[in-house]
């Protein structure tokens, strides 16, 4: 990676990916509305840009089942010039327009799929292979390009389905040197946000109420890369490493792991679904106990 | 950005270093808020943002929490700076010891600006009324055309005909520290006047703006209304065509000279004239903070120490030669060589090796950029040990003292020069010894004594 880091800026320039949920799902049943929290979310955005001239913003939407980017600082700069008149400012003029037909979208994608058993998740790892392939974009164009890092806003709970797709995403982010922050708004404990804050350096933090949202945000997202190395900023309590199974896409604390590919699967397989290898029958196939069985650390 | 010495009075302090009140008046403008914020180093920034609609004042003690132990001195810098920029008030609470708040203007317009985002601080005009507008392309080669020629005047100045409008008593000003003028062979450049034209275009552009706003006051200009308009300037939209007619006499005199300098270009209709604001012009606030706005490079460096260079700019030529010979120009392309005779004469100049290679890396082609090093190590190194060899004597006046009348009293010389560090060489057998000048005046009373 010393090629990309000689093209940084020497500063505190960042590129800050913001992934925004917009699941209606968990939107409709929160005391604090979705308005009240994209007014804070833009207060963020704009202090954010305000730091530092250089700064770059980008907003990908994460609906039920699908995403897009809603908004680039570096697009609307050079041609504002007619949402700059409508008396809203242009930053938000084309942001809100372009949110709101990704929710129509969004919703007459909800109805197309008519299988009712899915969780109420956001469809993640769409969005954060977006905010990757937009900052793989970044770091091949140009001679000098802003630190990059992602922020997830997550209130919709994970989708065990995604698994996979997610661990990759963020294994990639992590092979990239990219963090990625995450602020978990939801009831329950998201394992998604928690292990890829973890892996990639990145801060995961869940605020109790929303109602101080701007201030967490900007006490703890808006610092940037450089400020990080000496600034204080949560440290996480224990991540929830729990995976999924690739058979059943059931979160799991036991389970078997091939030793061929790693797949992880919830019950005895006489064949490997991923990689083909035939497991052997195993020995103690008779007297199995659960010490047998590869134990994946729930917490640790 | 090399380290140059001319450099050290960053433009913060002079904003700094205005009054109280004229400072407190800079507030009431959202833009210099903003422009002020982002001139903060980084952690000053984050604790305005913290702050911000906190409005009670928070004691020291807590903000000091908010860093790690290694942070410290990092601290002291950004509270130092947001105190003298005036920013933070000190209050004294008895229980909570040093508290500070935002300045509440400050605080205001900043609040305001992050709620309601970013407006622009004047209507562009309408396109429509038979307003032809440069290209952004045409805008920027317009840009550094005008401000390659300004430089080419300021370089050699008196020889050559009047290219820019500025005033001759005003380009004295900016020449002022660059050029001396040396008895009879004509105005040269100091040492200074070199590390200047190193710089990458910002940097000479704030070093211009600053001499700039320390004559202001010559010229019967508030600097305090000359900075705020300055960076008012900078949140401008480059291209568009903004109305002289909204601004004061004061400012549009400004802008005549800025248009000199290729910060905006001015325009005339049939009815009203406008101007429009370069990209040199937006990028000011850029290039307050350390980050700068670097150009794509055009130099080539080869290991056989011949140097290629796309460009078409006679400027570019007139700094290459600096420490290059130039061996032939085609259209687009300077070939030169990098001899010994050539640095020499740089370092005469009083380059720096580290100058001209920090040159070299950052305006080297985007071919070789990508190539580490940009520069072959065996050309970097070669520009090192040629100085290093100009560096061989080092001359140091001194006295030498003989015919000592005893080896008590010569020791005792020697002790005692040794004592005030200044025994450069002896010879024991011969009663000799070699100390430096300073010390002279002591030793010979030291050895009248000895005498009696």
């Amino acid at each position: 990676m010393a090629t990309v880091a000689s093209k940084l800026y020497s500063d505190d320039v960042s590129l800050l990916v913001l992934l925004l949920d917009t699941n209606p799902l968990f939107w409709s049943n929160r005391s604090t509305t979705f308005s009240q929290f994209l007014s804070h979310v833009l207060a963020f955005l704009n202090a954010v840009l305000g730091l530092n001239q250089l700064n770059r913003v980008v907003v990908i939407a994460t609906g039920y089942c699908s995403c897009d980017y809603i908004y680039d600082s570096s697009l609307t700069l050079s041609g504002n010039s007619e949402s700059g008149r409508t008396g809203m400012p242009a930053l938000f003029g084309s942001l809100l327009e372009k949110l709101e037909d990704f929710i129509d979208k969004d919703e007459e994608l909800i109805k197309e799929q008519e299988h009712d058993e899915r969780i109420a998740s956001s469809l993640l790892s769409g969005s954060l292979s977006m905010a990757l392939c937009y900052i793989q974009r970044i770091f091949r164009s140009g001679h000098l390009h802003p630190q990059p890092r992602i922020l997830c806003l997550q209130g919709s709970p994970d989708g065990p389905e995604q698994y996979v797709a997610v661990m990759n995403s963020i294994f990639s982010a992590q092979r990239l040197m990219v963090p990625i922050d995450s602020c978990y708004i939801g009831t329950q404990n998201s394992a998604f946000l928690q292990q890829a804050s973890y892996i990639t350096g990145g801060v995961h933090h869940a605020p109790k109420q929303l109602d101080g949202l701007f201030q967490f945000l900007t006490t703890i997202f808006a610092t940037d890369l450089h400020t990080r190395s000496f600034v204080q900023l949560p440290k996480p309590v224990g991540v929830d490493f729990r995976a999924s199974c690739f058979c059943h896409k059931k979160t799991i604390d036991m389970g078997y792991v091939c030793s061929v590919c790693l797949s992880i699967f919830c019950e005895h397989h006489k064949k490997c679904s991923t990689c083909g290898s035939v497991f052997g029958q195993s020995k103690l196939d008779g007297a199995s106990t659960v010490s047998d069985k590869k134990r994946k650390a729930p917490d640790s | 950005m090399p380290q140059v010495k001319i450099i050290a009075k960053n433009f913060m302090d002079m904003v700094a270093s205005l009054t109280a009140i004229k400072l407190d008046k800079l507030y009431n403008n959202v833009f210099i808020c903003e422009a002020i914020l982002r001139s903060l180093p980084p952690l000053a920034k984050k604790y305005v943002l913290q702050l911000l609609f906190i409005d009670d004042p928070v004691p020291c003690t807590r903000i000091e929490e908010w860093v790690l132990p290694d942070g410290l001195s990092k601290h002291r810098v950004a509270i130092d700076r947001l105190i003298q920029l005036r920013i933070f008030t000190e209050t004294v609470d008895r229980r909570e010891g040093t508290c500070f708040s935002l300045n509440p203007t400050f605080q205001n317009n900043l609040q305001k600006h992050i709620i309601s985002g970013g407006v622009l601080p004047r209507e562009p005009m309408n396109s429509s009324n038979g307003i032809k507008l440069p290209s952004l392309q045409e805008l920027e080669t317009y840009a550094l055309q005008q401000w390659e020629c300004f430089l080419l005047q300021l370089i050699n100045s008196g020889q050559g005909e009047k290219l820019t409008g500025i005033s001759s008593s005003m380009m004295k000003v900016f020449q002022r520290g660059l050029l001396s003028q040396r008895d009879r062979d004509g105005p040269r450049l100091t040492e200074s006047g070199f590390q200047f034209l190193l710089m990458d275009t910002n940097a000479q552009l704030w070093y211009i703006i600053r001499e700039y706003i320390s004559n202001a006051e010559e010229r019967d200009v508030d600097p305090a209304d000359l900075i705020s308009f300055l960076l008012e300037l900078s949140f401008h939209v480059t291209g568009e065509a903004y109305n002289l007619n909204t601004l004061t006499d004061v400012q549009r005199t400004t802008l005549k000279d800025l248009a000199d300098l290729g910060l905006v270009k001015l325009q005339q209709g049939r009815k009203d004239s406008w101007f429009i604001p370069t990209k040199l012009a937006t990028n000011l606030s850029v290039s307050l903070a350390d980050s700068s706005v670097r150009k794509e490079g055009y130099v080539m460096m080869e290991t056989n120490f011949r140097m290629y260079a796309y460009s078409t700019s006679k400027l570019q030529c007139e700094i290459l030669r600096l420490f290059a010979r130039i061996e032939y120009q085609l259209p687009n392309l300077i070939a030169c060589a990098v001899t010994k005779e050539s640095l020499y004469n740089a370092f005469d100049n009083g380059i720096t090796s580290d100058q001209i290679i920090t040159f070299l890396q950052q305006n080297s082609h985007p071919r070789c950029a990508d190539r580490v090093p940009s520069i072959p190590e065996n050309v970097t190194d070669q520009i090192r040990l040629w100085e290093s060899d100009l560096k061989r004597i080092e001359m140091t006046q001194a006295h030498f003292y003989d015919e000592f009348p005893s080896k008590d009293v010569f020791e005792g010389a020697c002790n005692f020069a040794r004592q005030w560090g200044g025994l450069l060489w002896e010879d024991s057998k011969r009663m000799r010894l070699v100390v430096k000048s300073e010390v002279h005046n002591q030793m010979r009373e030291y050895l009248h004594t000895q005498g009696n």
